[in-house]
């Protein structure tokens, strides 16, 4: 136990004693998350409001005095810039204005029937002809969307209008009444968004926070010669492979929570930019929860360190150890990414004792609360025996003349 | 002491490292049938060419690699069977074994001192002492990255020898020293004789082999070929200097 924790110490000096290390791995991340995600609600922000307070450049061909009373109800016809056609001018510049809504300079175009409302003066009853509006927007352009949306809200006012002249009495076309009545269970619904995005999220930082610097812990090490120096010292290959490895495992969990901590800060500060959609507000964990969120984290950052330790420590140098890493990674990505598409049945626990993908569905059922405690402890096991595994695999690799020596 | 007996060291080659050594044959014979004995008090030297089979021998003897026949004990402890007590026992020092970058010599020589159970004074008293010697106070505390050729070799010598070791297995000594640190290292060998380690070296410089050794080892092709004080091997070749020697037992076993 004594060298384990002075192969620890060295290991964990080697990082924080080197300010580029430092800078690199918990600042830097900090950094970006803000920075990236500032960048994005600000940016989301100005698009929003661009697109609120654009005037759209709008053409109503035929416009009833209904249609157009229905744009002043809507609040449309205020804040809009609206060419009113007759069907002759607007045949001689069908062509530009299309090509005009095509390039992005005109957002809407309007086209009522000529005889709108002659034909629905003349509707007596089923069979008779039905009048037509046609609408063309630009689904590529943010304004044009816009404007179809806000111009839909005029033409419904408009449909409303018209029928209260048709029937008199809207009543009788209202048949029932609709209720809507949402029961769930609290914790479930807020930690919905963490609970899609968290697994998915932190598998990815903790792998790729432990091969960042693993691979050079063991491969470069080899490479370099300097891990042969600890080899020739009296101590055991398992401690020396333990030691370094909960290193390891430990500053990858310390940079993961750096990440993690300035991603949930940062998402919930773009959220707020956004106008609150998002985020993680109204989320709160429970102390077991947190626990065994704790546990779970400590024995999957654990399990991802020993995995890359074997790999880097069976390649030659740093770049064949990265080849042999890299589709690892991809299996943890798809795992990660496998709980984000999940349906709403029960896990079995067999599928908990699955590596990877159980410990991420694992994660996902803590954040709802809804992990079993035998699932916890199927996962946390099988995880924590394959890491165990792993690290004396990691021993005997130590100790081959061939793979460390290439003998 | 250190006693190796009919050691062989086969190395398997994969099918990438016969293409670049252009054979078509499995495996590549290191050493074969080496046996030799270096006694406390003494410096025993391993001369040979390039791909003689000095460093795996002393690999071997460092318990880095697995004797594929034979046995290898170092103050009776058995190489393979125990491992750490031979670790204990011996400082190793080798041009591909290097301290790591990101510490100064003084970290790390307190953490080996450490890892080889010392205390505090014990190790403070160290390093007084070996700093000392090789004149290391200047670069104590910069980085490894940060030190010329030399000075790493001051500090991998000082922190190999931290822990005070009765056997001292140095393979190329003085490879890459510049003449004055290359004497000082070779002054403090003399001095470990004669204090009574075991003291083995590698070497492919005559005139240092000449003037450091009481017992020489000539190695070619993997098999020890002749072995005695500097005399004795003058005297079974016929010839004035180590150099004439060595080249006429070449010309016997190397070309055949």
């Amino acid at each position: 136990m004594r060298n384990i924790l002075l192969v620890l110490k060295k290991e964990l000096y080697r990082v924080f004693s080197d300010k580029k290390l430092i800078i690199s791995l918990f600042i830097l991340p900090a950094v970006l998350m803000f920075g990236l995600y500032g960048l994005i609600g600000m940016l989301e922000r100005n698009m929003s409001e661009d697109i609120e307070t654009h005037v759209p450049v709008t053409y109503i061909v035929n416009a009833t005095d209904g249609l157009k009373a229905a744009a002043a109800a809507a609040g449309f016809a205020q804040n809009a810039s609206i060419d009113y056609l007759s069907e002759e001018a607007f045949l001689t510049m069908e062509g530009r204005l299309t090509e005009d809504l095509r390039e992005g300079f005109a957002d809407l175009i309007v086209v009522l029937d000529a005889d709108f409302e002659d034909v629905f003066s003349a509707y007596q009853g089923q069979g008779d002809k039905i009048p037509g509006i046609q609408i063309l927007f630009n689904s590529a352009e943010n304004y044009s969307q816009q404007a179809y949306a806000v111009f839909s809200g005029v033409l419904e006012t408009y449909r409303m209008m018209l029928l209260q002249e048709r029937l008199g009495n809207l009543e009788q076309i209202v048949v029932f009444e609709q209720k809507d009545t949402e029961i769930v269970k609290e914790a479930k619904a807020n930690s919905r968004f963490i609970a899609t995005m968290f697994p998915y999220m932190i598998m990815i930082m903790l792998f790729s926070g432990a091969m960042s610097i693993s691979v050079d812990a063991f491969a470069g090490e080899k490479e370099r010669g300097t891990l042969a120096s600890m080899l020739i010292a009296p101590v055991k290959r398992t401690d020396i492979a333990a030691g370094k490895v909960i290193a390891l495992a430990i500053i990858a969990a310390l940079s993961s929570v750096v990440y993690a901590v300035s991603m949930i800060l940062a998402m919930t500060m773009m959220g707020n930019a956004m106008g609150g959609e998002g985020g993680f507000g109204g989320v709160s964990f429970s102390a077991g929860q947190i626990l065994e969120l704790g546990l779970m984290l400590i024995v999957v950052d654990y399990l991802f360190v020993a995995v890359i330790a074997v790999l880097s420590s069976v390649s030659k140098d740093v770049k064949s150890a990265s080849t042999l890493v890299t589709p690892v990674y991809m299996v943890v990505l798809a795992c990660a990414l496998m709980t984000m598409f999940s349906g709403g049945a029960k896990n079995s626990l067999t599928r908990y004792a699955i590596p990877l993908y159980g410990n991420a569905l694992a994660l996902q059922d803590i954040c709802t609360g809804e992990l079993s405690a035998a699932g916890f402890l199927v996962s946390f096991g099988v995880t924590a025996l394959l890491a165990a595994a792993l690290t004396a695999l990691l021993a005997r690799i130590f100790d081959s003349d061939k793979l460390m020596f290439n003998a | 002491m250190i006693s190796v007996q009919n050691l062989s060291k086969v190395y398997k080659l994969s099918a990438k490292k016969m293409k670049e050594l252009k054979t078509s044959e499995g495996r590549k014979i290191a050493v074969s049938g080496v046996s030799f004995e270096a006694r406390p008090g003494e410096i025993y030297g391993l001369l040979g060419p390039n791909g003689a089979g000095k460093t795996t021998t002393l690999r071997c003897i460092a318990t880095l690699l697995k004797p594929t026949e034979g046995s290898v004990s170092v103050n009776g402890f058995d190489t393979v069977g125990e491992g750490e007590k031979v670790r204990g026992a011996i400082a190793f020092l080798t041009n591909e074994i290097n301290l790591d970058p990101h510490f100064t010599p003084s970290y790390l020589f307190h953490f080996f001192g450490q890892l080889h159970g010392m205390t505090e004074e014990e190790i403070a008293r160290r390093r007084e002492e070996l700093f000392t010697i090789f004149d290391i106070g200047g670069f104590a505390d910069k980085k490894i990255s940060e030190l010329s050729t030399g000075m790493k070799q001051k500090a991998a010598i000082a922190v190999t020898l931290v822990h005070d070791p009765q056997v001292v297995i140095f393979d190329e000594p003085t490879s890459g020293l510049d003449i004055l640190t290359a004497r000082t290292v070779l002054d403090y060998l003399r001095e470990l004789r004669d204090k009574g380690k075991t003291v083995v070296v590698s070497t492919h410089i005559m005139s240092e082999a000449e003037k450091l050794c009481d017992r020489i080892g000539i190695l070619i092709g993997g098999k020890k070929v002749a072995e005695g004080t500097l005399q004795e091997l003058l005297a079974e070749t016929g010839t004035d200097d180590l150099e004439d020697a060595f080249f006429r037992l070449y010309k016997e076993y190397g070309e055949a």
